[in-house]
C-alpha cells in the first residue's frame, strides 16, 4: 500500500522509505462520542507495522481517548461510542459483529498506573498465556521466563517469582504488566503514557524497552511528554481538541513542521 | 484591640455594633465564650462516654443475670439438653445448636446468592436499571422481622410443608447418610425453615456491602484484565474478588451476625422445641427464640437466670463475629485511602 | 478455538446465573410484600384506627397499640436523638484523631447491629426488675438504646462530609467552637442528619424483640407510661401465634401498617439524601 495515496490533513515523510512502511492499521473518519459531546473529530491516519507511533497533544485532546479505540476499551462503558472506520489488516474491528476478547489478544495495553492482578508474579503471566493456550507446566515456564526476560525484569524477579505482583518497586510493576502484555503474543501494543508515576531510571528501562520490542510489535504510544515522543518514537501524530492537527515522521514533526499549531506546542508555547 | 485605638470588627460585633470603649468587657465575652466552649466539649465528650457506659451496662447486666444458673449449673450448662422448668434444670445445648444450624444454612443460602446478585449489578446490569434494583434490595432489608415471621408462619411453612419437604424426604430417603437430615413427618415449620426464612433475611445484607465493595475495585485494574481478553467472569473471578475478598468476607460476617441475633423471624416458624436432632426438619430453638417465648412466664429466679445466661452466650458470640467483621472492612476502607 | 468456546460457556453459565440470583432475590420482594398487601388490605378500615383491641372472637382495631407504639417511639427518639447527635458532634468535631472517638466509633457499631432482644435483657436488668414492674418507660428506654447508635453512625458520617475549609473560614472571623459547630456544621449536615433519624425511626417502628419484656403488653387503653403499654409489634405476636381468625386477621393489617410505615419513612429518607448528591 503506498503511503502517498491515503488523504490526511498534513502527512510529511522525509527520511524514512515508503518501500518498507506496511500498513498496520488504518483510521478513517473516526469519531468518538461520550454521551453526546463528540471527543475524536473525523480522524483520518495510518499506524505502520513494526514501527513506533506517538500521540501527543495538550490534556483532553483525544489522544487516550483514541488509544482506548484501537482495542475496543470503551465497550466497557454504555454512554460511549465510535463511528467510522478503523481497520486493522483489512478488518474493521469497529463492527459489534467482531469478537471483542479475541481483538484484545492482538491487541494489548499498558496503562498509566502499573495494573498487576492481585496474584504472584508468575500466576499475572501464566494467567493470560492459559486464557489462550494449554500447555504443560515445563512449557508454561519456560514461556513466562522468555516474557519476564524480554521486559527486562527477569534478573530481578527470578528467584521471587511466588511473591505477590504488588511486592515490586513502580518501575518493575510496569515492567511487569508490560511482561504480561506481550506473553499473550500480541500484534499490537497499546501504551496509555506508561512512565507518567514512574521515577526517571525506570522511564529510561521502559523506553529501551520500547526500542527494542519495536521489533517484533507494532507500538503504539501516548504520552505527554515530547522529548519522550521524540526519542521513542518513528512517527507522531499531533492532536488538538479532538482533532488529528498534524502526521508525520517523528524527525519531520520536530524539526520542521508543517501547522504553526505543532510548531507552538512543540516549542512550548501552550499545553 | 488593636494598639492605634481602632475597633476592629470583632470588638463591633461583640459589643451590639456600638462602639463603646471597654477592653475588659470584650475579655469578659471572651471569657464566656470560652466557658461555653469548654461546656459543649464536655457535654458531647460525656455523650459519646454515653455509649461506651450502654456496652459496659449490657454486659455488666448480663454477667450478673446470668451469674445464679452459671452458678448452679457450670459449664455443664453449655452441653445440657434438657430444659426443665419443673425439675429445674436447663441447659443451652439445643438453643445453641439451633441458633448455630440455623445461621449456617442460611449463610449457605444467602452467600452466593448475594454474591451473585452483586456482580449483576455491577457488571451485567444496564445502568438505568441499578438504582430501581438496588432501593428494592434495601427495601427487603428494611422489612421489620416480624414481618418475616408471620408470613413465614402463614405462607412459607405450609408451602413447603407440601413442596419442599417432601420433595426433600422423598430424595434422600434412601442417601446412607443423607437420610437422616431429611427424616421425619413435614412439619412445614422447622429448623430448615428457620433457616431458609434467615436466608432471605441476611441476602440484601450481603448484597449492598458486596456491592460497594466491589464498585470500589479500581477501573483501571478492571481495564487492565478485560485488556488481556478476559470475559467479563473471568475478571470477576481472578481480579475482582481476589481484591475485594477482605471487604466481602467483612459483610460475609455482619450479614451472620445478624442471622445470629434474629428473633422474631424464628420464633414464628422454628417451632420452639428444646432438642438437638439431626433432622433438619425437625422442630428446635434458638437463643433468642427461647428468650422470646419464654421470658415473661419464666417463674423462678433460676429460670430467668437461665435465659439471661442464654443472652449472654448470644451476644458474646455475635460480639465476637462483629468485631472481626469490622476489623476487616475497616481494612478495606484504609485500602481504599491510599 | 475450543479452550476460547470453553470460556465463553462459563462466561455464559456465570452471567445467566447471577440473572438468575437477581431474579430469585426480587422475587421473593414480590412475594413477600404481595402476600402482606392482599392479607392486611382485606382487613384494613376505619374500625382499625379507632376500635380498641377486641378480645377474641369480636371485632375491634388497633387503636391501643398504634398509640402505644407512637408514644414509645417518640420518647425514644427524644431521649436518644439528643444523646446521639452530641456523640456523634464529638466524634466528628472535637475528637476525630482521638483515642476516645476510635473506641466509642468500634463500640457504637457493636451496638448498631447487637441484637435487639439482648438489649430488651439489659433493660429489663435496670429498670423493670428494680422497679418491680413493666412499664412503657422502659420500653421506651429499650427502643432508645436502639436509636442513638443509629443516630451517632449518621451524625458522625454527616458532619464528617462537611469541609474543614467551612470549619476554618467561619474560625478566622473569631467565631467560638459552638458556634461554628451549631451554624456551620449542623447547617450544612442537616439534611443527612436529619435523615438518620428518620432511619432510627423506620428501625425502631419494627422492633418486637426489645419491647417484649419492658414494655410487655396491655389489652386496654392505657397512657400510664409506668405500667404495661401495647404497642403494634407485640400485638401482632401475640395475635398472630393465637388460634383465633380475627385476631390473626388484625394481625396482617397490623403488618401491613407498620411495613408501610418503614418503607415510607426510608423513600422520605431517601429523597432528603438526594438532593445532597447531586449538589
Amino acid at each position: 500500500m503506498n503511503v502517498a495515496s491515503i488523504p490526511a490533513p498534513v502527512v510529511t515523510h522525509s527520511a524514512v522509505s515508503a518501500a518498507d512502511l506496511v500498513e498496520k492499521i488504518s483510521i478513517r473518519h473516526l469519531n468518538f462520542y461520550y454521551g453526546d459531546s463528540r471527543a475524536l473529530k473525523d480522524l483520518t491516519l495510518p499506524l505502520y507495522a513494526n514501527k513506533v507511533t506517538a500521540f501527543i497533544g495538550p490534556s483532553g485532546c483525544g489522544k487516550s481517548t483514541l488509544l482506548r479505540v484501537l482495542n475496543r476499551m470503551y465497550d466497557l462503558y454504555p454512554n460511549q461510542r465510535a463511528d467510522g472506520e478503523v481497520r486493522m489488516d483489512g478488518e474493521n474491528i469497529l463492527s459489534p459483529a467482531l469478537d471483542v476478547n479475541l481483538l484484545r489478544a492482538r491487541v494489548g495495553m499498558v496503562f498509566q498506573k502499573p495494573t498487576p492482578f492481585p496474584m504472584t508474579i508468575y500466576e499475572n503471566i501464566a494467567f493470560g498465556i492459559r486464557l489462550y493456550e494449554q500447555m504443560p507446566r515445563a512449557e508454561l515456564d519456560v514461556r513466562v521466563e522468555q516474557s519476564l526476560r524480554r521486559a527486562a525484569l527477569w534478573e530481578e524477579v527470578k528467584d521471587k517469582l511466588g511473591a505477590s505482583g504488588l511486592s515490586l518497586s513502580g518501575g518493575q510493576q510496569q515492567r511487569l504488566c508490560i511482561a504480561r502484555t506481550v506473553a499473550v503474543r500480541p500484534e499490537v501494543i497499546l501504551l496509555d503514557e506508561p512512565c507518567s508515576a514512574l521515577d526517571p531510571i525506570s522511564t529510561a528501562k521502559i523506553e529501551e524497552l520500547i526500542d527494542e520490542l519495536r521489533a517484533d510489535y507494532t507500538i503504539i504510544i501516548v504520552t505527554h511528554n515530547m522529548q519522550q515522543a521524540a526519542r521513542v518514537s518513528d512517527f507522531t501524530a499531533f492532536m488538538y481538541l479532538g482533532e488529528l492537527v498534524e502526521f508525520g515522521s517523528t524527525r519531520q514533526m520536530f524539526t520542521t513542521p508543517s501547522d504553526p499549531r505543532t510548531q507552538d506546542y512543540i516549542t512550548g508555547r501552550f499545553g | 484591640m488593636p494598639p492605634d485605638g481602632r475597633k476592629s470588627v470583632a470588638d463591633i460585633t461583640l459589643q451590639g455594633g456600638l462602639a463603646v470603649d471597654a477592653p475588659a468587657s470584650r475579655a469578659k465575652l471572651l471569657a464566656r465564650m470560652r466557658l461555653g466552649d469548654m461546656a459543649f466539649r464536655h457535654v458531647t465528650r460525656a455523650a459519646a462516654v454515653a455509649v461506651l457506659i450502654i456496652l459496659g451496662g449490657v454486659i455488666l447486666s448480663l454477667i450478673s443475670g446470668s451469674l445464679p444458673a452459671l452458678r448452679a449449673f457450670g459449664l455443664n450448662f453449655f452441653v445440657q439438653q434438657s430444659w426443665n422448668p419443673v425439675t429445674e434444670r436447663f441447659g443451652a445445648l439445643a438453643p445453641i445448636y439451633g441458633t448455630v444450624v440455623t445461621s449456617f444454612i442460611a449463610m449457605l443460602i444467602a452467600v452466593p446468592i448475594g454474591l451473585l446478585i452483586a456482580v449483576f449489578l455491577t457488571e451485567l446490569c444496564p445502568l438505568w436499571l441499578r438504582r430501581p434494583i438496588g432501593i428494592a434490595i434495601e427495601l427487603l432489608a428494611g422489612i421489620p422481622s416480624i414481618i418475616y415471621g408471620i408470613w413465614g408462619l402463614f405462607i412459607f411453612a405450609p408451602f413447603l410443608q407440601t413442596t419442599l419437604q417432601p420433595f426433600l424426604i422423598a430424595a434422600f430417603g434412601n442417601v446412607p447418610v443423607l437420610s437422616s437430615l431429611f427424616e421425619g413427618p413435614p412439619y412445614g415449620i422447622g429448623v430448615l425453615t428457620a433457616g431458609l426464612i434467615l436466608a432471605i433475611m441476611v441476602l440484601p445484607f450481603i448484597t449492598s456491602i458486596t456491592r460497594d465493595v466491589f464498585e470500589a475495585v479500581p477501573p483501571v485494574l478492571k481495564e487492565a484484565a478485560y485488556g488481556v481478553g478476559c470475559t467479563t467472569w473471568e475478571v470477576v473471578r481472578y481480579v475482582v474478588l481476589p481484591y475485594a475478598r477482605v471487604g466481602v468476607i467483612g459483610g460475609i460476617m455482619l450479614g451472620l451476625g445478624r442471622a445470629l441475633g434474629e428473633t422474631m423471624a424464628v420464633t414464628f416458624v422454628i417451632g420452639n422445641a428444646h432438642r438437638v436432632s439431626t433432622s433438619l426438619l425437625a422442630p428446635g430453638t434458638t437463643i433468642s427464640a427461647t428468650i422470646a417465648n419464654e421470658f415473661t412466664e419464666a417463674i423462678g429466679d433460676l429460670y430467668t437466670s437461665s435465659l439471661i445466661a442464654l443472652g449472654l452466650i448470644l451476644f458474646i458470640i455475635t460480639f465476637i463475629v462483629l468485631t472481626a467483621a469490622r476489623i476487616m472492612l475497616a481494612q478495606i476502607e484504609r485500602r481504599a485511602g491510599n | 478455538m475450543a479452550l476460547y468456546n470453553k470460556r465463553r460457556r462459563r462466561n455464559a453459565l456465570a452471567m445467566g446465573l447471577s440473572l438468575a440470583a437477581t431474579a430469585f432475590g426480587l422475587g421473593w420482594l414480590v412475594l413477600i410484600l404481595g402476600v402482606l398487601v392482599w392479607k392486611g388490605f382485606s382487613g384494613l378500615s376505619l374500625e382499625v384506627f379507632t376500635e380498641m383491641t377486641p378480645p377474641p372472637g369480636s371485632a375491634g382495631g388497633l387503636l391501643n397499640p398504634i398509640i402505644g407504639s407512637l408514644v414509645m417511639t417518640t420518647l425514644a427518639v427524644v431521649i436518644g436523638t439528643p444523646i446521639g447527635m452530641l456523640a456523634g458532634t464529638y466524634m466528628a468535631e472535637y475528637g476525630r484523631h482521638d483515642r476516645l472517638a476510635h473506641v466509642v466509633r468500634f463500640i457504637n457499631d457493636i451496638l448498631l447491629s447487637a441484637p435487639s432482644i439482648v438489649i430488651g435483657l439489659f433493660i429489663y436488668e435496670i429498670m423493670v426488675a428494680p422497679m418491680g414492674h413493666f412499664s412503657g418507660w422502659a420500653g421506651a428506654v429499650a427502643l432508645a438504646v436502639i436509636v442513638i447508635p443509629v443516630v451517632v453512625r449518621t451524625t458522625e458520617d454527616m458532619l464528617i462530609l462537611v469541609p474543614n475549609s467551612l470549619r476554618e473560614a467561619a474560625i478566622a472571623l473569631g467565631m467560638p467552637r459552638v458556634t461554628v459547630i451549631a451554624h456551620i456544621s449542623y447547617r450544612a449536615a442537616r439534611a443527612g442528619m436529619v435523615t438518620g433519624v428518620l432511619l432510627a425511626i423506620a428501625r425502631i417502628s419494627g422492633e418486637t424483640a426489645p419491647l417484649l419484656f419492658t414494655a410487655l403488653n396491655n389489652q386496654f387503653w392505657s397512657m400510664n407510661l409506668n405500667a404495661p403499654m401495647p404497642s403494634l409489634p407485640v400485638v401482632i405476636f401475640q395475635f398472630a401465634l393465637s388460634p383465633y381468625k380475627d385476631w390473626q386477621s388484625l394481625a396482617w393489617t397490623g403488618a401491613l401498617i407498620i411495613t408501610f410505615t418503614v418503607l415510607a419513612l426510608s423513600i422520605i429518607a431517601r429523597v432528603l439524601a438526594a438532593p445532597r448528591k447531586s449538589s
